[in-house]
């Protein structure tokens, strides 16, 4: 299996021959690709533990069981998928994808697409045999219209897809072609594509014997190749043939294939793989009826994908700081419930509490540790306050009449009732204070209920003192209404009847 | 001030429902009166139920958006079952809401949207503010589009759209003094929330404002509601959504793996809002990515998962048909990976934004060959906190994926959660093979661990573990590509005792309730806190029943079978056919009844009572 691990990268071909037999059929065209994959990877200067091939489903699928790398053979079509998750994962590995014409551009068509426009870091080495070669000889989306397959016994009667044109529809930053019979090319090809930063897009026209085998003749005919395969050299003249005499020049829209015996070499196109007008016109062209384009036909820079993140990542923790969990749960509203009081929370308003079930509860509870005073507050009811007699008026008497009463009696609150004499509000002296001084000039003409406290908060049957005082202290009242269950109001204790208390028992 | 006092009312809990045109912003609305309560201390649940289509028609019954809160001073164990209060907006949302609303129970609506030609868009034929068809109920018939431009008149700036926009506020106000809210929440709120724009802060608010005094001073609402706040065990809360816990849970397991977060996903309701809440988490390491389908999102969380993330992914039912073949690929390259399913109405598209629990077979049965993953179910929605975890934690031991069954119910609807401290939370141990020499042995990718089965979890960049993972059937230990009868054999029975063997790793089945109980009820998911309360006040009336809620579903919790062997009596409900029922019938051979509903929306604990009663009667 593996080989040494070493500080410098000294690799050879043979680090990169698993123990697994290849099982292609003898001159299937795999074999020249998967040996000049072999040949270029010790070249790359990346440590073998570091490089992943990942395939989808196919007899070129079967690619990374041969490479003793890390690989996955996975699914049909999906190759590029699990790519782009282990690139943002480890963005430091350097990851191939390895698919055929159906597993990349039919099944798998959509993820193609994908992968190139983010612009992940991969390179996809597309083996185009036209033709399903796994599964023994049907049409695939790149047969050429009217070929007779298994599936197509009267011939395709649809147009094929072109992969360069879809790879530079899908913005692609590297877009090349090769082919298998020509190793010499395939390996330069294949180390410019691991040059590139992003992903890398290489059709390798392949043969398949077995199925297409007469598909590739003209381009693999070493004696006729030169005069049907135009190689691209950025920055060098489009020009082509076995005695350099023939180019490409621009007649409107269109190339058009010229002798240079009759037209000047200015007039021909010169290769700029930066030139996406340009990259288009070379994809558009098409063997036979134009010297199949050969090399690299685009490559530019634009930052990859995984990049994108680890960016975002680390601009976040520069702005935020690294993510800390305990911030993240209490990013929100939140509240306190302690153990003795049920709430904390901000509470606008009065609530009116009627005797509480709970609170006594954990008053009951809490008995173990008390002190005396407090267990007398929590065993003696109000009752033991003497509550004053309520002095009651109803919301319709005057401000003049109820603040006369409230002298008269030296009390500090009337408790204002309904016509069912039930208890409908109070107005105590904080109210005359706050509501009425200075602010109501006709003391006669104005009727209580609309300055009084509506609803208020009332102590029902006879409650231990403690829950009086804890009403107090919560709500900073310093009147309580004592009511009957009718709500018919039967008393008022007053803090000063809790401060005359404590001063009777600690005497 | 008020003429007559109104009556305070003071109630143990109250569920109130707020329904509109979807435009109207009654989510929102229902959101703040959550968020206030929640501050007040009550104990909340709420339940949000969005029109399928976004853009319907306004003023149509398809257009109704709705939300659903339930607050108490009590345990809230559910979004409630027939509200008490109804705020419509419209005469759709009215028709559309009528019939869940408690008889007697109370409705507020707005009598400026009681128009001619919207009463003709709900198809009602005649007014039913003005007929007899809204009788027996407490009708509050307020103008709120004409009062609150009225409120409204001083802000120049602002277009009649503009300030119509804020009648949702107004709404809102009324009910808060109804309830007794507190206006602060929300105040801060506007005001956070529209800090760039002041004039719509303020226009909110004054609306909001207005509503509120609108209850205080006219003699419209005869009756006002309080209720106390809730006791619940001491701590700091906030309130929190299934999908909000989920990712908070997601975070916190990679956090304690010490790994990055990859979420590879694509947009489907109800699950997006995970994606939402996990984007902005970079300073996490979290690596969020939206791939171009449910495919490719499945495809990048096993890549990711081979890279040595805490690879997840999430989706709703038509995702995880689409996801299949890849979830099953996980399966042969035994790797770790976490496959979040938030279950909508199903079958197809069925009702994306409506309740089931429809998916548990597929879940468990549903990719070609035999295929076994873990199954996992949140029972409320701060429990996707710790269902995440857990299911990290049980993906990492058996290197498998790992399946959770969220519901659409559970995603969307809020409730206290206590807050835990983060350093509280045990790390969670994750071993990677260390690298090796020339000479070494060499490295087998499938040689198990003998006490959980789980194979290495070797990843690229590691130095001499090169090694090759496929679908292809597999030999014993070097996982090399083999079709040996034996071999197959072997790795399939070895595939499923590794997630059989879960059972040792989680928690025993917990019953509420006696152990000579002569019903134990079953349920799983969602249904939690209705078969809860069904159960509990069933007991109270003083009927021998059990409830076993269960968390876990492959494996099953170790000592379930010997809990149904105890009561002579099983009870099975779900939102499904009888999904749960099948499982354990065919596992245990126990006879089961099963009481199923397949209405895309929640039980109802009345409903879950009358079964039990049922099914204690029977013979
Ligand atoms: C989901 C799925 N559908 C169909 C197949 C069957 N299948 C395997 S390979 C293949 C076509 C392969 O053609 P190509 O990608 O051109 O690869 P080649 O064999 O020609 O290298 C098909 C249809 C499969 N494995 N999975
Ligand atoms: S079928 Fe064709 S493509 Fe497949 S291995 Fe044989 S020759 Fe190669
Ligand atoms: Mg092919």
């Amino acid at each position: 299996m593996s080989e040494t691990l070493t500080n410098e990268i000294t690799l050879t071909r043979k680090d990169f021959v698993s123990d697994q037999t290849v099982r292609w059929c003898p001159g299937c065209g795999d074999y020249s690709i998967l040996a000049q994959v072999q040949r270029v990877m010790p070249e790359l200067g990346v440590e073998k533990e570091k490089i992943v091939f990942i395939s989808g489903i196919g007899c070129s699928s079967r690619f990374p069981y041969y490479m003793d790398t890390y690989g996955i053979h996975s699914i049909h079509g999906r190759a590029p998928t699990l790519a782009t998750g282990l690139a943002i994962a480890n963005p430091d590995l350097n990851i191939w994808v390895v698919t055929g014409d159906g597993d990349g551009l039919s099944i798998g068509g959509n993820h193609l697409i994908h992968a190139l426009r983010r612009n992940v870091n991969m390179k996809i080495i597309l083996f185009n045999n036209r033709i399903y070669g796994l599964t023994k000889g049907q049409a695939s989306p790149t047969s050429r219209v009217g070929k007779v397959t298994k599936s197509t016994p009267m011939g395709t009667i649809e147009s094929p897809v072109n992969p360069i044109s879809l790879a530079l529809a899908a913005e692609a930053t590297f877009v090349a072609r090769s082919i298998d019979s020509n190793p010499q090319h395939l390996a330069e090809v294949l180390s410019k594509a691991a040059a590139h930063k992003g992903t890398a897009f290489v059709e390798v026209y392949q043969n398949c014997v077995i199925f297409n085998p007469d598909e590739w003749n003209a381009l693999s005919d070493r004696t006729n190749r030169d005069e049907v395969t135009l190689n691209l050299e950025h920055g060098m003249p489009l020009i082509f043939g076995k005695d350099k005499d023939k180019g490409i020049r621009m007649r409107g829209f269109t190339p058009e294939v010229v002798s240079l015996a009759d037209v000047s070499l200015d007039e021909i196109l010169v290769h700029d793989a930066t030139s996406k007008p340009l990259a288009s016109i070379l994809g558009s062209m098409e063997n036979p009826e134009y010297p199949a384009p050969m090399g690299v036909i685009r490559d530019v820079r634009k930052p990859t994908y995984a990049a994108g993140i680890m960016e975002q990542i680390a601009q976040a923790k520069a702005k935020r700081g690294v993510g800390d969990l305990n911030k993240l749960y209490r990013n929100d509203d939140l509240w306190t419930v302690s153990a003795r009081e049920e709430n904390q929370s901000e509470m606008a308003g009065e609530l009116p509490l009627t005797l509480d079930e709970e609170y006594l509860d954990e008053l009951g509870r809490a008995a173990v540790e008390t002190t005396p005073v407090q267990d007398q507050l929590t065993e003696e009811n109000v009752s033991a306050l003497n509550p004053k007699v309520p002095i009651t008026v109803d919301a319709g008497s005057s401000l003049s009449r109820a603040i006369r009463q409230m002298n008269r009696h030296n009390i500090g609150c009337l408790i204002v009732t309904d016509e069912e004499d039930r208890l409908s509000g109070i107005f105590t002296e904080r109210d005359v204070l706050m509501r009425v001084t200075g602010l109501v000039d006709d003391l006669a003409h104005a009727a209580i209920g609309d300055y009084m406290t509506p609803n208020p908060i009332a102590l029902k049957a006879d409650p231990p003192i403690a829950q009086a005082l804890h009403l107090m202290s919560l709500h900073g009242f310093r009147h309580l209404p004592l009511v009957d269950e009718e709500n018919r109001p039967t008393g008022v204790i007053s803090f000063r009847d809790v401060v005359e208390y404590l001063n009777r028992s600690l005497a | 001030m008020s003429k007559s006092t109104p009556v305070a009312e003071e109630l143990e809990s109250v569920a109130i429902r707020f329904a509109g045109d979807s435009g109207d912003g009654m989510q929102l609305t229902g959101t703040q009166f959550t968020t206030t309560s929640a501050v007040f201390g009550n104990d909340i649940s709420t339940m949000p139920d969005f029109p399928a289509e976004i853009r319907a028609p306004a003023g149509t019954l398809a257009g109704v958006s709705g939300f659903q809160v339930h607050f108490s001073s009590r345990d809230v164990l559910t979004p409630g079952d027939a509200p008490q209060v109804l705020v419509a907006m419209n005469p759709a949302a009215l028709k559309a809401s009528l019939p869940e609303l408690e008889r007697s129970g109370t409705i507020i609506v707005n009598t400026d949207a009681f128009t001619k030609q919207n009463l003709a868009k709900a198809g009602y034929k005649s007014n039913p503010l003005e007929d007899e068809s809204l009788k027996g109920y407490q009708v509050f018939k307020v103008a709120m589009t004409s009062l609150n431009r009225t409120a409204l008149e001083s802000f120049d700036g602002l277009s009649n759209k503009e300030k119509d926009r804020c009648q949702n506020f107004f709404a809102l106000g009324i009910v808060f003094w109804m309830f007794e809210r507190p206006l602060e929440t929300t105040k801060d709120w506007l005001f956070k929330k529209f800090a760039k724009a002041p004039q719509i802060a303020e226009a909110n608010y004054k609306a909001l404002q207005t509503g509120y005094f609108l209850g205080e001073t006219t003699e419209t609402f005869q009756q006002r509601y309080i209720v106390r706040p809730a006791s619940l065990p001491p701590g700091t809360y906030r309130k929190v959504t299934g999908n909000e816990a989920m990712a908070m849970g997601l975070v916190t397991a990679s956090t304690k793996m010490g790994k990055p977060l990859f979420y590879g996903t694509y947009p489907i309701t109800p699950a997006s809002d995970i994606l939402h809440a996990l984007a902005p988490l970079r300073n996490f390491d979290v690596r969020t990515f939206q791939a171009e389908d449910e495919i490719a999102a499945m495809g990048s969380v096993l890549g990711a998962a081979f890279g040595g993330a805490l690879a997840v992914t999430g989706t709703s039912g038509p995702g995880i048909a689409l996801k299949s073949e890849a979830m099953n690929l996980g399966v042969m390259l035994e790797l770790p990976m976490i496959i979040i399913n938030v279950q909508r109405g199903g079958p197809s598209t069925g009702q994306p934004t409506k309740t089931e629990q429809g998916d548990l077979l597929q879940a468990m049965y549903g990719r070609n060959g035999e295929s076994p993953i873990a199954v996992i179910a949140p029972a409320t929605p701060s429990d996707c906190f710790d269902i995440a975890i857990q299911a990290a934690r049980m993906a990492i031991r058996s290197m498998s994926p790992v399946m959770i069954l969220s519901e659409g119910f559970l995603a969307n609807s809020a409730e206290p959660w206590l807050i835990p401290d983060a350093d509280d939370i045990p790390a969670i141990e994750v071993k990677h093979p260390a690298g090796r020499h020339n000479g070494d042995d060499p490295f087998l990718p499938y040689k198990r661990d003998p006490e959980t089965l789980a194979r290495p979890w070797a990843i690229p960049g590691t130095p001499g573990l090169e090694h090759r993972l496929g679908g292809l059937a597999k030999a014993p230990e070097t996982g090399n590509v083999s079709y040996n009868p034996q071999h197959n054999e072997q790795m399939t029975l070895e595939r499923a005792e590794k997630i059989a063997r879960l059972a040792d790793f989680i928690p025993e089945q917990e019953v509420f309730g006696p152990e000579d109980a002569e019903l134990l009820v079953v349920s799983w998911g969602g249904t939690f806190g209705v078969v809860r309360t069904a159960v509990s006040r069933s007991q109270r009336a003083g009927q021998s029943v059990a409830h076993a809620h269960l968390r876990f579903i492959n494996p099953f919790p170790r000592n379930l079978e010997s809990l149904l062997h105890r009561h002579p009596k099983i009870l099975v409900p779900e939102l499904n056919s009888g999904q749960l029922a099948l499982l354990i019938q065919g596992k245990f051979g126990v006879k089961v009844e099963k009481f199923n509903k397949l209405q895309a929306r929640p039980l109802q604990i009345g409903e879950m009572r009358e079964v039990i009663t049922q099914t204690l009667g029977k013979g």
